[in-house]
């Protein structure tokens, strides 16, 4: 891997989390309530792998700009550390609703949205 | 706005890692995801330990969580490529390593980030107890 390539995929890694935590602090959490900011960029990440996924498999976008936008771009702005986290405290401390819509919820929008953007796409 | 730069940095870093287990633990699309797990993982962790532990001290600088929470574990650790994988793994034709891999990364990562928490409970900040009638009576 080229130097230019790895600190394109830094840079965007970088940019990303920027907006994730732009996002996150615009939708602040209440006690107990559900992580919203955590799990819009978390299904908008999914959606935008998807369509990169389709993408590449006809052969659309080099390897380079795959690598840029998969593990940069949404790498960056998606995180399992902060859902798992947020998830595990809201059963901790009895919100087991919240825990288990947090849960579920992100994953049913993420896997259906990767899904979508990856059938129409490629 | 003012932490924007710290997440940034952050984010190059949590980033870079997780390019650099990538690259050490490289798999096909239609192979079990080792890296993504092994990021993952390690992320929950030390996210549920610092959040239950540290992050409770009082004075810490915003900037210092900003940076290392925001930035190096949340960019570290990645949701979009477990779904990305799963859809590469179904449509591939394995639809069952999908389900073994999401089983894995749920298990494995909310196991983490639960016992991160646990683990950080001990380092949580306990004020000092304080005597109402100290000055007075003592």
């Amino acid at each position: 891997m080229s130097v230019w390539l790895a600190v394109s995929v830094l840079v965007a890694g970088g940019a990303a989390a920027v907006v994730r935590f732009l996002v996150s602090r615009a939708l602040p959490v209440g006690p107990g309530r559900l992580p919203l900011g955590v799990l819009i960029v978390n299904v908008t990440g999914s959606l935008i792998g998807g369509v990169v996924l389709g993408l590449a498999e006809r052969a659309a976008v080099s390897e380079d700009v795959q690598l840029i936008l998969l593990t940069g771009v949404c790498g960056g702005l998606t995180t399992f550390s902060t859902w798992s986290v947020e998830t595990v405290e809201l059963a901790l401390t009895g919100r087991w609703r919240a825990g288990i819509v947090n849960l579920i919820g992100t994953l049913l929008l993420g896997f259906l949205v990767c899904a979508a953007g990856y059938l129409l796409s490629r | 706005m003012r932490l924007a730069p710290a997440v940034f940095l952050g984010g190059t870093v949590g980033t870079g890692l997780r390019l650099g287990i990538d690259q050490a633990l490289p798999h096909a699309d239609t192979a079990f995801p080792v890296s993504t797990l092994v990021v993952n993982t390690i992320g929950a962790l030390m996210l549920g330990w610092l959040v239950a532990g540290l992050w409770t001290r009082p004075g810490l600088p915003p900037w210092l969580k900003a940076a290392v929470g925001a930035g190096v574990l949340g960019s570290f650790t990645t949701y979009s490529t477990v779904m990305v994988s799963l859809v590469a793994l179904g449509s591939a034709g394995f639809p069952a390593l999908g389900w073994v891999y999401l089983a894995a990364t749920l298990l494995l990562g909310f196991g983490a980030a639960a016992l991160g928490l646990r683990l950080g409970n001990r380092l949580r900040h306990r004020p000092l107890p304080t005597i109402p009638d100290a000055g007075r009576t003592l």
